[in-house]
């Protein structure tokens, strides 16, 4: 198989399913995928690394006998391919039976959304390697040339696309593809400090579509500047404060979040979200979907990984807790009705004000940049997490801080956020806006 | 899909947790009988021969990566098997097996790395993304390889007696089962056991410009244990495990025992845990995990390609005194069937023992090919890579500080109001700036010289080098943790050991709880 086609693709998808029937499956899902990268990196005035490949590959998940297996392989060689299922129908036979496993009920897979998702680039293979050394090299370029460009040690500029294409069967009826492309850019520089440190930053910018990226050597001129201002930070003092948490970097605790609405968790009593649908867990300025059907969202789908037709849900309204993430499994063993066990998109009910004015707004405060290592305990909900970023004073940002942690437990926390900005960060399927919170723990002198 | 590439900038080890591990065995997809079945002078080839691959393929294959004139080349074949068994209520009803056969290209010019990889293992294939990593250069093409030399005395680091491949399923369920109904008869409070068991087998052949050839099969296995449990309405979890490259053996009675005991003990003790003050204290480092804190503070500072381009805060630091005359550092791939124990790295060089630090002063950075030509030195044996998909950089393989002279009574003795970290989730750090974090799951607060109330869930941060200095007094005691540590960098994970010595670190950030208004 020199070059494989997208009907060779699909056929390799239902031949697994042929395969597991025949080796004593009852059922089977059998996903094939292909993925083609290109990226390159370019420092300091030349290129560093070019990265080119296509990768393919099938994932199947088989029930036999009410047991269970599921597995992925690149080596489609149609011998290799009939070993590696058939050896996978007699793992799942080998282990225990469990009531709950079985493919999703066929009337969830229908209802799919109609919507135009634009989640492809129709230009996508006219935007070659070549055409990302120029790109990455204006943006290499920018970062050089800003003010302050003299404390600059190295930049690194890089550039990264992607196609890729599903083709996903059931032996219970779903038949479905999608394809999707995605276009980076970014920048990371370091600079010289004091005390030989060496402070590094970095931005990017990225789209499904090469013309909506943005301008990208403002991407190279901002994680320059954004370098820039960490020089001389310090640590600051250990208080109970209010904080301000960057949009961009918003995400990573949102996604703490995310964790203990996972029904795997709730189902193994490690979600201190469990049982409190319904209920105000969060502040009242908290409203939030999952919408799967965002054009050209990076997280957008109409139909998940197990088939399920996407819809756009409330997770969070008011503040209320209104749904989980629950797949077929745990929706059986919780006995609810999956709702699909992954995020999508997330949609915010928006405040108006931007980040400058909810920093006017804060006389004494902290601006969270960017985070650095911790964790957060999905079962109880204390969390601890390194953050770097500046003080406010004033209501204008003041002195670069750095080596501080940030602590709580999420269900008092969340409370604590007093206002949303009205900037959702338009790179992650998160799309985090920037968030206050006030009176929280952190640590620094 | 996030398209964060925020990940150029961190460098992150975890435990192995459910998301760490890879997958487990049953397969026999990957019969390694033949590995090194007459590898002749005139045929390097041993496994792969089955794939197609010759010594000819070879050749060709690196003159169509020289033929834009790149200053060298190599080519990464693997095959890796990995299975995995799940247990969650009291079942084991999840297994899962996964296959990787690939092959990767790469050349080097200069400091520059052109890569392409296929999956497609035939002639066109290899020559496709052979050109693909061609294009790093611009000059005239070069020759490859006449003949190729077989790597002689390749050390044997993780000697295996029974195969994966030859494990029964129900060998591994029986193991698991015992373990889950151990775990709930060690106390009652225990209300949900998870377990995951991974073994892999994984096989590589490089072959590079050189005529350097060689193969090498790499062991693997994991197992993961955590625990909720409940008591007066409340709840903890907790969770411990253990790795190596070894085979079924590696699970002896007594080790399965400790792990059962540990997994309790460390989630019972949270019910009357608290979360410290917050600010800045003494801490003493217990002996094993802790090997975390030189992972993150100098660790990942000291890869050579962060220095060679001058982004590392040790950029400029190699000779100098970093530390008190009785700390040294090291990082070596020797420990026989440690998780970062390695024959050769995935450059096909030779594995021994670096020096990071010697005797407070900063020696050898950790190095691979690229950057070892840069320095003009021998390579470390550092140039690693998750697999055929990526090009390889300097990483480490087990990390840790040899012993010093204080015990760990007297340290602990010698604080007045710190804290004592004893296990670990996941670091990690800012190389330029030099901030490091690692999160503490248990430790207790030291007062007046004792461990007094147990602690959780606290995430400690300090700058590399600063932290370093303040090591004041180092243990005797030095233990190598048998955790299934993975280290990220570049949004490449690869195995990594760690260890340390009891260690007081004299001020440095904890991130407990401030003091609240209202």
């Amino acid at each position: 198989m020199a070059k494989t086609t997208e009907q060779d693709m699909l056929a390799i998808a239902q031949s697994c399913i042929a395969m597991a029937k025949s080796a004593g499956a009852n059922d089977a899902a059998a996903r094939a995928y292909r993925v083609r990268d290109v990226s390159l990196d370019y420092r300091d005035g030349k290129v560093e690394k070019i990265s080119e490949s296509t990768t393919r590959g099938i994932v199947i998940q088989l029930y036999a006998n009410g047991r269970y297996a599921s597995g992925s392989t690149s080596d489609l060689r149609p011998e290799a391919l009939k070993t590696f299922v058939t050896d996978n129908v007699t793992l799942a036979k080998s282990i225990s039976p469990d009531p709950f496993r079985g493919l999703p009920d066929a009337a969830l897979y229908k209802g799919q959304s109609g919507t135009d998702l634009q989640l492809e680039d129709p230009k996508y293979t006219a935007v070659t390697a070549e055409e990302g050394r120029r790109v990455a090299k204006s943006v290499h370029d920018a970062a050089r040339s800003v003010k302050g460009k003299e404390a600059i040690l190295s930049v690194t500029s890089s550039f990264s696309t992607n196609l890729v294409e599903n083709w996903m069967v059931t032996s219970n009826g779903f038949a479905g593809s999608n394809r999707g492309t995605s276009f980076f850019i970014s920048a990371q520089v370091s600079a010289k400090d004091g005390d030989g440190r060496r402070p590094e930053e970095y931005d990017y910018a990225g789209s499904r579509f090469w013309s909506l990226v943005g301008d990208m050597p403002a991407i190279g001129a901002s994680a320059a500047e954004r370098t820039l201002r960490r020089l001389g930070s310090k640590k600051g003092e250990t208080a109970a404060m209010t904080v301000l948490v960057d949009n961009r970097a918003a995400g990573r605790l949102v996604g703490f979040l995310a964790a203990a609405l996972q029904g795997g968790n709730i189902q193994q009593k490690r979600s201190f979200l469990e049982g409190k649908a319904g209920q105000q867990v969060v502040s009242p300025l908290v409203s939030v979907t999952d919408d799967p059907l965002v054009v050209k969202g990076f997280g957008s789908r109409k139909f998940d990984n197990e088939g399920i037709a996407a819809k756009p849900r409330a997770i969070f309204e008011n503040g209320v807790l209104k749904s989980y993430y629950i797949d077929t499994y745990y929706g059986r063993k919780l006995k609810v009705e999956p709702t699909s066990g992954s995020l999508s998109n997330l949609s915010w009910k928006l405040g108006s004000k931007s980040q400058k004015e909810l920093l006017s707004d804060g006389k004494d405060a902290l601006l969270i940049t960017g985070f650095i290592g911790g964790n957060s305990n999905s079962g109880t909900g204390d969390f601890s997490v390194g953050v770097t970023g500046f003080r406010v004073r004033n209501g204008a940002v003041a002195e670069p801080v750095g080596e501080m942690n940030l602590s709580g437990n999420h269900l008092e926390f969340w409370k604590k956020l007093v206002a949303i900005g009205n900037d959702p960060f338009p790179y992650s399927s998160m799309r985090t806006p920037t968030l206050v919170f006030e009176n929280v723990s952190v640590a620094g002198t | 899909m996030t398209g964060d590439p925020s990940g150029i900038s961190r460098r992150t080890v975890i435990g192995a947790g459910a998301a760490a591990l890879a997958s487990v065995a049953l397969t026999d997809l990957l019969d390694i009988s033949s590995v090194f079945a007459k590898p002749g002078p005139t045929d390097g080839v041993g496994y792969f021969s089955r794939f197609g691959v010759t010594e000819q393929l070879l050749r060709n294959t690196l003159s169509s990566a020289l033929s834009k004139g790149g200053d060298y080349a190599d080519v990464f074949f693997q095959h890796r098997v990995s299975n995995n068994l799940g247990l969650e209520d009291g079942i084991v009803s999840r297994a899962n097996a996964n296959v990787g056969l690939g092959v990767g290209v790469r050349v080097v010019k200069g400091d520059q790395t052109g890569y392409g990889f296929t999956e497609d293992i035939t002639p066109d294939g290899l020559r496709r993304a052979a050109l693909t990593a061609a294009v790093i250069a611009e000059g005239t093409p070069k020759d490859g390889p006449k003949r190729f030399k077989i790597t002689e005395a390749k050390p044997n680091r993780y000697p295996v007696k029974v195969r994966w491949e030859d494990v029964r399923p129900q060998q591994k369920l029986a193991m698991l089962n015992s373990l889950n109904e151990k775990t709930f008869k060690a106390d009652e409070r225990v209300k949900k056991v998870n377990m995951n068991f991974m073994d892999q087998g994984s096989v590589v052949l490089i072959a590079d410009s050189n005529g350097r050839i060689v193969e090498d099969v790499q062991p693997m296995t994991a197992m993961y244990l955590s625990v909720v449990a409940e008591q007066n309405g409340r709840r903890e979890n907790n969770s411990v495990n253990r790795a190596a490259r070894s085979d079924i053996g590696f699970y002896t009675p007594e080790r399965l025992d400790t792990m059962v005991s540990e997994a309790v003990k460390r989630t019972m003790i949270l019910f009357d845990a608290v979360q410290p003050p917050a600010g800045e204290m003494p801490v003493v480092m217990a002996a094993g995990a802790a090997g975390i804190l030189l992972h993150e503070a100098i660790g990942h500072g000291m890869e050579a390609d962060f220095n060679r381009k001058n982004v590392s805060i040790y950029s400029d630091k190699i000779g100098k005194p970093v530390a008190k005359p009785f700390v040294s550092i090291v990082d070596e791939g020797t420990q026989e069937g440690a998780r970062g124990a390695i024959n050769i790295d995935d450059e096909g060089n030779a594995v021994g023992r670096t020096m990071l630090v010697e005797k407070g002063t900063l020696t050898s950075y950790l190095h691979d090919s690229i950057s070892a030509k840069h320095y003009g030195v021998k390579p470390t044996g550092n140039g690693r890579r998750q697999g055929y998909e990526y090009a390889p950089m300097p990483r480490m393989r087990s990390t840790y500080m040899l012993p010093g002279p204080h015990t760990p009574e007297e340290m602990i003795a010698s604080v007045k109001n710190g804290i004592y970290c004893e296990q670990f989730s996941n670091g990690q750090v800012n190389i330029g700036a030099g901030d490091f974090t690692f999160y503490v799951k248990n430790g207790y607060l030291i007062e007046d010289g004792k461990l007094t109330k147990p602690v959780k869930d606290i995430n400690i941060i300090g700058n590399g080098p600063k932290v370093l200095e303040l090591i004041d007094m180092v243990g005797n005691d030095l233990k190598i943790d048998e955790g299934g540590w993975t280290c990220g960098k570049d949004g490449q994970s690869v195995p990594v050991s760690q260890g340390l010595p009891t260690v007081r670190v004299s001020a440095i950030t904890v991130g407990g709880r401030a003091e609240q208004k209202g």
